[in-house]
């Protein structure tokens, strides 16, 4: 077994261009695979439904973006629980945005802030992986949000979003309201998300006391009512034990008389966000069903023809290994395994350099789609290259190996005679 | 594909310098190749020949980069194409101040008011201004799924109108034979009196997305209803399709959707269009500069090409893609002719000792490559071209502000064009160093 395995390492170094070609060729298209497969896998696992911990967002039913008025809130907190059969939530989380430029007479990308206004301390416990980090990240969060908690306009905010801004922890300064025109509210930085959480890189965080007694203020001091002052409230995270708790759950809420005016939808965060990625759908059914079959195919397509040539130019060293009694099999499993070998090797380092080059020197793939701004490559990778690798070069030298194992003895050396 | 060559706008290269250069510059290399080189073209095409599994492999791969590619490249068309046609000459849209979208713009009655008696307005034959005051919401709409599956909801944008066919001159629409405007209460009761319906106009891509809820899942049409936010509402017309953002709106009375949708003391934007096109940037920021109220102006068309976002976003990745695709690509190239090479040595020496130089040998096995590449990336414009008007709901967008949309695949000649330039350079580069390896080999080296 092992003088075989020598056996097909000797064949791969014998043309060492074309053995480097087939692996460079792979690597590149492996990589691309990669990078596909993990855009469409974080967008799968944000939208399927969780068995447990169902997380349940609450919003205004007819209208998108969903405004809430800030008295629904307290009772759906509670989920609309009033008898005691009635299910009520772990936890909460209430999500406002407050949105607006830093300098009104510069409305560019980098002067724009977007804040998601809530109960900083449900952060660690709502917000998706922030629950994952390790405990000294945790730590760190922790004592910013204690800081949130004790000064009403401190923020945090998203290391990419502060490098955007061009400012520094430490740093105050005043946002310009656009969605609640004309509230211009002072923020002091107090930290950045952990370079973990990875996924916060440009979110921000500020408190909802803050921006609804920033709206009472500036209503109370200009005698007018501000722009969807009346209504803040994007919308209400509650999370429950599982999918029948959150079905129960959901119904106490729609059938509640409480929320009448508007009306409100309950729905788990896996629809909501499959929802607002509905719009791309037919990017993502492309990228899934297009564009990595296609790269898989031209992969086996051009390990196909790398393979065939070599089979092509050992012709008579075939009928050279059938004569000292190879069998068709062993031909078979030779030209096989010399592709696998590379597909294997190739497919291993690609996933592998692409995980290291994406994740820790390039920080993401920058594709914003929706509010995700950047993707990156899980570590299932590893073996998604080494599969990728592995498949498409068993299938694109099938074909050659199939016709290796046929070449006849006689054929050949009547031809040299 | 044909159709496309056959309208081959040559009035359009100057706007793609680069990419018609190139193109022209590698076809031009091709004739070059095939007129100038002194080794016979049939010595490489019987080559080719004699090699058929291998060169129908090589092709298919081609072929598969470059029509993937024109898909891609079909549907950024399409995207650009419908922001492109959604802004009119001389239209300036006008929003409150701060906001660069409808979705967050909150103009008040009064401002709007203002506006409309703004100098510098179009008239039009019956001596009406060209203004179209709007409200534009988007709506959840459920959508119909099986007992036990998750729910789902779907975006709906909805534009409140004042006046309908006003707005639809403005934005230069029309209805479809058959259509009518809604009426001027925007209701209608249904036949047995027990229902009253929500009258609506809508855009043919629009109309195509609901009718995928129904079993036939046939585009809905004039006369039929359709359920959206607890309300029943009947489609009373039918917008032409222009390529348009347009087509993908639900139009309805601006009370109805003021009310319904908490719009009902302001406007989402004001449209109007300029008397002399040429002045209409300048209109807009003499708006923009008004002491009396603070807005946002913009011309029509700049609006729509800041929606451009998504495209730019998705044009860059499509590159990064393609550029890896052509690396992989020429590799492949690349070892089939490293191979063709080894295969044919005694050739290249029988061809030397004949007379034929150096610089005939590399153009010779230069131009077998750009046979393969230009074979392959023909038929895979060919292939991919076949995608040219398929409809897809897409979303476009700029800071802030996103749309969602229903587009049409656009197979421009620019994208077949991008596509053939993309397989001959993959010929070009993965032809050229197994070409300059055989015109260095020596002639004792290749015959021994």
């Amino acid at each position: 077994m092992f003088q075989f395995f020598t056996l097909m390492l000797k064949n791969l170094r014998r043309n060492i261009l074309r053995t480097s070609l087939t692996a460079l060729c792979s690597m590149l298209l492996v990589l691309v695979v990669t990078g596909v497969w993990s855009v469409l896998d974080f967008i799968d696992r944000q939208t399927e439904e969780k068995a447990n911990d169902f997380k349940v967002l609450v919003t205004e039913k007819n209208k998108a973006p969903s405004r809430l008025p800030r008295a629904y809130v307290s009772s759906l907190r509670e989920g609309a629980a009033r008898g005691p059969d009635d299910v009520k939530p772990e936890d909460y989380m209430t999500w406002a945005f407050y949105g607006g430029t830093l300098d009104p007479n510069k409305m560019t990308r980098e002067n724009f802030l977007f804040l998601i206004a809530c109960e900083p301390e449900k952060a660690p416990t709502m917000m998706d992986e922030l629950d994952q980090l390790n405990a000294a990240d945790t730590a760190r969060l922790q004592d910013a949000i204690a800081k949130m908690k004790k000064q009403a306009n401190a923020v945090i905010i998203g290391p990419e979003q502060l490098k955007l801004m061009n400012k520094k922890v430490g740093e105050r300064f005043t946002v310009n309201g656009l969605i609640f025109k004309d509230l211009n509210l002072e923020f002091e930085i107090v930290d950045t998300f952990p370079d973990a959480a990875q996924r916060y890189g440009q979110t921000s965080l500020m408190n909802l006391d803050y921006l609804l007694q920033g709206i009472d203020e500036y209503e109370a001091k200009t005698k007018k009512k501000i722009a969807n002052g009346a209504d803040p409230i994007a919308f209400v995270m509650l999370k429950v034990k599982n999918k029948e708790d959150y079905e129960k759950l959901s119904a106490q809420i729609v059938n509640s008389p409480l929320y009448n005016s508007p009306a409100v939808r309950c729905e788990s965060a896996g629809s909501a966000v499959s929802t607002f990625l509905e719009s791309w759908q037919t990017i993502f059914w492309g990228m899934r069903w297009l564009l990595a079959p296609a790269i898989l195919g031209t992969l086996s397509l051009v390990i196909a023809v790398a393979i065939s040539i070599s089979v092509r130019e050992r012709r008579k060293e075939i009928a050279v290994m059938k004569v000292l009694g190879f069998t068709p099999g062993h031909v078979l499993t030779m030209v096989l395994g010399e592709a696998l070998l590379i597909g294997l090797i190739s497919g291993l380092l690609s996933a592998g350099g692409t995980y290291l080059l994406v994740n820790k020197v390039l920080g993401g793939i920058p594709f914003p789609i929706a509010w995700f701004q950047r993707f990156f490559i899980p570590t299932n990778a590893l073996w998604w290259g080494v599969a990728i690798g592995a498949g498409t070069s068993v299938l694109g030298s099938f074909l050659p190996a199939w016709n290796a194992r046929g070449v006849r003895v006689a054929d050949v050396f009547s031809k040299v005679a | 594909m044909l159709a496309r060559i056959s309208r081959f706008d040559l009035s359009r290269i100057p706007q793609y310098p680069v990419l018609y250069g190139l193109l022209a510059a590698l076809l031009a290399l091709v004739l070059i190749l095939l007129f100038v080189g002194r080794v016979p073209v049939s010595y490489n095409v019987r080559n080719l020949v004699v090699r058929w599994w291998i060169t129908t492999m090589m092709v298919l791969a081609f072929v598969l980069v470059v029509g993937l590619m024109t898909v891609m490249l079909a549907f950024v068309s399409g995207m650009d194409a419908l922001t492109g046609n959604s802004g009119q000459p001389g239209n300036i849209i006008v929003f409150s101040s701060g906001a660069n979208d409808e979705g967050f713009s909150n103009l008040a009655l009064s401002d709007v008011s203002n506006l409309e008696r703004t100098q510098g307005i179009a008239v039009d034959e019956a001596g009406q201004r060209l203004a179209s005051k709007e409200v534009y919401v988007i709506v959840n709409q459920d959508i119909p799924v099986p007992k036990g599956s998750p729910s789902r909801r779907r975006f709906v944008q909805v534009r409140g109108l004042e006046d309908a066919p006003m707005s639809a001159k403005v934005h230069g629409l029309e209805l479809l034979p058959g259509s009518q405007w809604f009426s001027e209460a925007g209701v209608e009761q249904t036949s047995d009196g027990q229902q009253v319906l929500l009258q609506c106009v809508m855009g043919k891509g629009i109309a195509g997305e609901l009718g995928l809820d129904r079993p036939g899942r046939q585009p809905l049409a004039v006369g039929e209803v359709f359920r959206m936010a607890d309300r029943e509402w009947k489609v009373v017309g039918l917008l032409n399709s222009t390529g348009s953002t347009y087509d993908s709106e639900v139009w309805a009375k601006r009370q109805i959707v003021g009310e319904r949708f908490g719009k009902e003391a302001s406007y989402s934007s004001f449209v109007m269009r300029a008397s002399d096109i040429k002045q209409a940037p300048q209109l807009a920021e003499t708006l923009k500069k008004s002491k009396e109220v603070a807005l946002n102006a913009m011309t029509e068309e700049s609006y729509f090409e800041s929606l451009s976002d998504t495209s730019r976003t998705l044009l860059l990745a499509i590159r990064i893609v393609a550029g890896f695709m052509a690396l992989g690509g020429i590799f492949g190239v690349m070892n089939t002719m490293f191979a063709a090479i080894s295969q044919r040595i005694k050739d290249i020496g029988v061809l030397r000792v004949l007379g034929y130089s150096r610089t005939d040998v590399l153009l010779s096995f230069l131009m077998e490559s750009m046979i393969l590449a230009l074979v392959g990336g023909l038929l895979g414009c060919l292939l991919g071209s076949l995608c040219d008007g398929w409809t897809a709901k897409s979303t476009v967008g700029g800071q802030g502000a996103t749309k969602t949309v229903v587009l049409q695949f656009l197979v421009s000649q620019e994208v077949l064009a991008g596509g053939l330039l993309l397989s001959l350079l993959m010929g070009l580069v993965g032809g050229l160093f197994p070409a300059v390896r055989a015109m260095w080999m020596r002639i004792l080296e290749t015959l021994r």
